[in-house]
């Protein structure tokens, strides 16, 4: 079974996108900012098969920052170089998320149209 | 040695009665500069104006004024030509009063071979220092004042000699009087010139004091409008010029009227009996009007209006008393043209402000959109599992045989899911069938009640949420309702039903605090909210403290109530925009950066205000100012 990370503060967007994504037929893990993020990953590492990161949310001290989901982003990179990472961005912030498929992400995926998310997990899955 | 060309030549003003010195300096210069002469201070002057020399040398003893008097006449009418006193005064200070008059030298008589080189060093720019400037300038102002009360001394001794000459002698002496209360005057004007910034009161305060000072029967000021075209009349004196100024009383700028005229050719124009010439020139409000002077007002060569001052009596106004105004007229004219560019100044913060306006709405919007988009961005994936959930509830519905349920309108209500799902074109058949195909725990999934009710949740939960951005942004959209309200009372009461941890907060109430004219829910909103923020900015102090003291305002309409923390304080470079909308500290943590910005929004509807002070690690106080209950 393919096991997703998902990491987003918005408490609505992610239990939707965690529905969304359980329906699709994947096992969901979430978590709520740069550090859970990371120290969910850590011990799940061998299972995670692909991790979907929000662009803005609390960074590694706790506090909000623009492109925090960066700093995670390298961090997951550090853990396991090959882990697929998509990033989650408002359709307002989508050169920033270009920059981050510059900085090694897989994708990036503006939030709105979940069904989509789900289509374009497995394409990168299948691509690999 | 080539003959220089003259025209190339420097020009140098030499005023001088004897025609020895006039003759030896012609001869020891006029291989270096044009020497213009003169014998007599008044030819000098006007030679000075027609010609603007480079240089000027003067001699001290001049007959009617002095060498330090025609050097302060030309340095304020040719202040860049440099100005030497050539003199034979040895006595101290001679030179420290030359200085004081606005020249930049002194050179001691007799003139010898050195002369040449220092007119030289003159001409090249040499600026002889003035030491404890303040001091001298008194003692010259002093000799000023002592010259013109020697000459009142003179003429009142002369004046027990003779009967006749006594006669002559009093209006020489009222004449004498009344220039020196010119003088006076013209130093007022100076005083409440630099004082009054604001035009209107200025010039009013002007015509004022030349009226009551010199009990003349009118003055007035005119300033040339915007397109040039008029000269409005801005003060007038007393019940005529108010009537005037009540009736936008102005003057085309031509050369129809007396105003029109000295604005024009900026010069004084003297009418000195009206009886004499057309009477009707007279306006209706100032029948009494015998004798005229208006002046123009102008700087560095712009006209901006004109003076006019006026006489009940013929031959109001002599000379002197036209230099004396007109030196007060120069006087007005620099302050209004000061006053014009503290209205641009003012102009151009209004402008900054608006500039930082648009900025701030701009970032706002920008911030509003984001904060929308995001929040709604949940809602059509919820809304398209549910799409699914009810197809498929919806199936298992038709599944019943509607006979079979033997109720009339149970059986209609089956029949109506079938009839309208076939119209919509849904095949509840084939939704049957798939699920039927389906292992037992994926169909319950698909069924899941409970996932529907999330579903829904997140939808209103959503939708919740934009609203209160809406309403935050523009504001609870309700009329206020002002009444008396007891802001200690209901804050109180707020503080109570909040539920901190008992001795945070510390409330202070002034004997004399009145009641605040307010809507009460709006305002208990504000002080909720303040004291929240505080209590959520406490929550890494270890003796957290909120102090809320109230009192009436240093402006008595107000009521004054002030919340102040002990907690790390809001850094300078975050403290303008803890108001913008969407701004928050608090991400995550619930807040949606509306708080700050509406609570200022509902105390400035109030006509209050509000204001923070606060340091980086030295807390942070909120004051809050709202109208007092008028009694």
């Amino acid at each position: 079974m393919t096991t997703v990370l998902l990491v987003d503060d918005e408490k609505l967007i992610q239990r939707s996108l965690e529905k969304t994504l359980l329906r699709a037929g994947f096992d969901v893990l979430t978590a709520s900012d740069c550090k859970s993020g990371s120290e969910t990953f850590a011990q799940n590492a061998a299972s995670i098969d692909i991790a979907v990161l929000d662009l803005n949310m609390p960074g590694f001290d706790g506090n909000p920052k623009t492109g925090a989901g960066l700093d995670l982003l390298d961090d997951l990179k550090k853990q396991k170089a090959d882990v697929p990472i998509l990033i989650l961005t408002a359709y307002d912030e989508v050169s920033k998320a270009k920059d981050a498929v510059s900085r090694g992400a897989n994708a990036f995926f503006v939030k709105g149209r979940e069904q989509g998310l789900v289509e374009l997990i497995r394409n990168i899955l299948d691509g690999k | 040695m080539s003959i220089p060309d003259p025209r190339k030549l420097p020009q140098l003003l030499y005023i001088e009665d004897s025609d020895e010195s006039r003759a030896l300096v012609r001869r020891l210069l006029s291989h270096k500069f044009v020497v213009l002469e003169a014998a007599d201070p008044l030819d000098g002057l006007q030679l000075a104006e027609e010609t603007g020399p480079n240089l000027i040398l003067l001699d001290q003893n001049l007959p009617h004024m002095s060498g330090s008097e025609v050097a302060t006449r030309l340095h304020k009418m040719l202040p860049d030509a440099p100005i030497v006193i050539v003199s034979a005064d040895t006595s101290t200070g001679a030179r420290e009063r030359a200085l004081a008059a606005g020249a930049v030298g002194f050179i001691s008589k007799p003139i010898d071979d050195t002369f040449e080189s220092l007119v030289e060093e003159y001409m090249n720019g040499r600026v002889e220092k003035l030491v404890d400037a303040e001091h001298h300038m008194q003692i010259y102002q002093q000799q000023l004042v002592e010259r013109l009360e020697d000459n009142i001394r003179q003429l009142s001794s002369s004046a027990e000699k003779n009967r006749h000459l006594l006669q002559q002698n009093q209006r020489m002496f009222s004449m004498l009087e009344r220039r020196h209360k010119l003088l006076e005057t013209a130093a007022r004007v100076g005083q409440v010139v630099t004082f009054i910034l604001d035009l209107d009161e200025l010039l009013k305060r002007t015509v004022d004091i030349i009226c009551s000072e010199f009990s003349l029967y009118y003055s007035g000021v005119f300033l040339v409008s915007e397109d040039g075209e008029w000269a409005v009349l801005r003060a007038g004196y007393a019940a005529a010029g108010r009537k005037m100024i009540a009736e936008n009383y102005r003057l085309p700028v031509n050369d129809r009227s007396m105003i029109g005229k000295a604005i024009l050719t900026q010069q004084a124009r003297i009418v000195s009996d009206f009886a004499g010439e057309d009477a009707q020139i007279n306006h209706p409000y100032l029948p009494n009007t015998r004798s005229e002077v208006v002046l123009p007002l102008a700087v560095e060569a712009r006209a901006l209006g004109a003076l006019t001052v006026q006489s009940d009596q013929p031959d109001g106004f002599t000379e002197e008393d036209i230099t004396s105004l007109q030196t007060m007229a120069d006087q007005i004219a620099i302050a209004i043209n000061n006053a014009g560019s503290m209205r641009k100044l003012e102009a151009a913060g209004e402008e900054l402000l608006r500039t930082k306006t648009f900025e701030a709405i701009a970032t706002a919007t920008g911030e509003a959109i984001h904060w929308v988009g995001n929040k709604a961005a949940p809602i059509p994936g919820s809304v398209g599992r549910l799409r699914e959930d009810v197809v498929y509830l919806l199936a298992l519905a038709a599944r019943r045989d509607a006979e079979a349920l033997e109720n009339e309108s149970l059986s209609a209500a089956v029949r109506t899911v079938r009839e309208e799902a076939k119209a919509k074109g849904i095949a509840l058949d084939a939704v049957l069938k798939e699920l039927s195909a389906m292992k037992p725990n994926q169909a319950q999934a698909l069924v899941s009640v409970e996932s529907m009710f999330e579903d829904l949740d997140i939808v209103e939960n959503s939708a919740v949420t934009i609203l209160g951005i809406k309403e935050g942004l523009i504001g609870p959209a309700r009329q206020r309702n002002d009444t008396a309200v007891s802001l200690n009372e209901m804050i109180t009461n707020t503080v109570a039903n909040m539920g901190l941890p008992a001795d945070v907060v510390e409330l202070e109430w002034a004997a004399n605090m009145p009641n605040a004219q307010v809507d009460g829910p709006q305002i208990e909103q504000v002080f909720n909210n303040l004291i929240k923020n505080a209590w959520e900015a406490l929550s890494d102090t270890p003796s957290p403290r909120i102090v809320v003291k109230g009192r009436r305002d240093e402006d008595p309409n107000y009521v004054l109530v002030t919340i102040t923390d002990n907690g790390p304080g809001i850094p300078k470079d975050i403290q303008e925009k803890i108001w913008v909308s969407f701004f928050t500290t608090k991400a995550g943590a619930g807040g949606t950066g509306l708080g700050l910005s509406s609570v200022m929004q509902i105390v400035n509807q109030h006509g209050g205000r509000i204001a923070l002070e606060s340091e980086a690690g030295r807390g942070a106080m909120f004051s809050v100012r709202l109208p007092a209950e008028k009694k």
